[in-house]
């Protein structure tokens, strides 16, 4: 029912309205002026890229093609692990996009975007042409070491938020004083380099005040991880002896695994867990291997328009892009998603881009709910590369006091608010 | 004399201002939305700076570069422009409509 609806929804949004139906498939024809984007995937990229395109040309025809009604973010997910907020925090909807911005959304599944023919085709059989698409499909795992599909039921990886944050969560409060929590943190390159780490601290958070005789272990994938002096710093400061981190090279490196049975084989003994949280290697989502946006595991893209050096008129954009020196973040895929948007509509009135373009991220990590860290940089697109500016960002500062970093605690859920309005609202 | 010395303070003051590039302004202000809400207009505790002077935001942003204004985030973006680039968002900033 909901697949008629969208459909009908959109041959009423668009100008023309001639059609062609052959057999179960049917495609929409371009509105007069030519100008369709279609935008898959409703994330940190794909739903900002949806609003910016409208908001800089309101006479583009913008569709948002998005499997789920309703999107969870990670970035904040790590505080609901914690229990210091409700999933409902966490939760955003499309309603405002397509009630303010009169875009068109679509809950449906993809099963490709092609651009030898210049259009989506959807799973259901329907085909919707595009003059320019925008793919942000994120990340998927890759399956090892023994952990495959399904084994996140057991050993959630809480690495897409929604459900599996909210297992995660129940396994965290279903654990027993004096468990153990293992975190099995991925190799580079991987979404929201402080992520895993964030998360570690605020589950340290939660067991010191209700299960305070537990352990948490980190077999890292890595040598080093992001933000590391300052997490340290502040793991020692708030949690003592606690958390265990284990690099790559000193007992971290994983073997193999059984999620059923939630125990790690390291190089150095088997690790029984209480709650396993195993969050795999990671590569770009299934749509852009579908799509041949590919090339390794991660898309292509020109860096100062973001559209793929694979497939003309796609642009790809977040997780699923290689955009280095960006690290693959929220506050990224938001950045790039504006630029993309900005030089697609520049591109579409055959005006020159902006060249060059700059972009930057800000990624605040909480060490407890009054505890906060941060990393920011600016970054230039040069022709194949982008670049972080000479001087610009940096790390909080080591041995702050503690008003400082409950300070920045404050920004962080300021940057989290105005940025969850700055995407759907 | 003092027609010539007036016309002649007018062009230097002038020449320390750029003109205001739309395109550009608009261009840089995008990463600044991310904290500071859609057009800079925040409803938390990060400042709204939509319609804020341009001078005045234009030297804030100078004195977060110089180091003479110091706080937990500001100086990290500055320091990735150049001061006609602060100048140019600091205009567009201006223009929003509070």
């Amino acid at each position: 029912m909901m697949n008629r609806r969208n459909f009908n929804k959109l041959l009423v949004g668009s100008v023309a309205l001639s059609f062609t139906a052959c057999n179960s498939i049917t495609s929409v024809s371009l509105p007069k002026n030519k100008k369709r984007v279609v935008v898959v995937g409703g994330g940190f990229g794909g739903a900002t890229a949806a609003k910016y395109l409208k908001k800089f040309s309101p006479e583009t025809e913008v569709i948002l093609i998005e499997q789920n009604k309703e999107y969870y973010t990670c970035p904040f997910g790590n505080t609901v692990i914690a229990g210091m907020n409700d999933i409902e925090y966490i939760k955003h909807d499309y309603k405002t996009l397509e009630s303010k911005y009169k875009i068109v959304v679509m809950h449906e599944k993809v099963k490709k975007v092609d651009g030898a023919t210049s259009s989506v085709i959807l799973e259901n059989g329907q085909i919707i042409p595009f003059t320019k698409a925008v793919v942000s499909p994120g990340i998927d795992f890759k399956y090892e070491k023994g952990y495959v599909e399904g084994s996140e039921m057991y050993a959630p990886h809480a690495y897409k938020a929604g459900p599996q944050t909210s297992l995660l969560r129940k396994q965290l409060e279903d654990m027993k004083d004096g468990g153990t929590y293992v975190m099995v943190a991925p190799p580079n390159p991987f979404r929201c380099p402080p992520g895993p780490y964030e998360r570690i601290s605020l589950v340290a958070h939660y067991l010191k005040n209700n299960k305070p005789n537990s352990k948490i272990v980190i077999l890292d994938q890595k040598k080093k991880f992001s933000k590391q002096g300052l997490f340290t710093e502040g793991w020692e400061k708030l949690y003592g002896d606690m958390i265990e981190w284990r690099s790559v090279d000193f007992g971290g490196k994983v073997l193999k695994v059984d999620p059923e049975n939630k125990i790690v084989t390291t190089d150095e003994e088997d690790l029984k867990a209480d709650v396993l949280n195993y969050i795999p290697s990671q590569k770009a989502g299934k749509l852009a291997f579908d799509s041949g946006l590919t090339q390794g595991d991660w898309c292509p893209v020109n860096t100062k328009t973001f559209e793929s050096r694979l497939v003309k008129n796609v642009h790809v954009i977040g997780d699923a892009s290689i955009a280095t020196k960006m690290p693959k973040s929220g506050f990224s895929a938001n950045s790039q998603a504006k630029i993309a948007a900005l030089q697609i509509v520049r591109l579409l009135a055959k005006m020159p881009i902006v060249n060059p373009p700059k972009l930057a991220n800000t990624c605040y990590s909480l060490l407890s709910p009054t505890y906060g860290i941060s990393v920011a940089a600016v970054y230039e697109a040069h022709e194949d590369k982008i670049i972080k500016v000479k001087g610009s960002g940096g790390l909080s500062p080591m041995a702050a006091s503690d008003s400082y970093r409950m300070q920045e605690a404050e920004y962080a859920v300021g940057w989290y608010k105005n940025q969850m309005a700055d995407i759907f609202l | 004399m003092k027609k010539i010395t007036a016309t002649l303070f007018c062009l230097c003051s002038l020449s320390f201002a750029v003109e205001y590039d739309p395109i550009k302004g608009q261009m840089l202000s995008l990463s600044c939305a991310s904290c500071h809400g859609t057009d800079g207009k925040s409803t938390t505790i990060t400042p709204y700076i939509a319609g804020m002077g341009k001078t005045t935001l234009y030297k804030t942003l100078l004195e977060y570069k110089n180091g003479t204004k110091t706080g937990t985030m500001m100086q990290k973006h500055v320091k990735g422009f150049s001061d006609e680039e602060l100048e140019q968002v600091s205009y567009y900033f201006s223009k929003v409509k509070r």
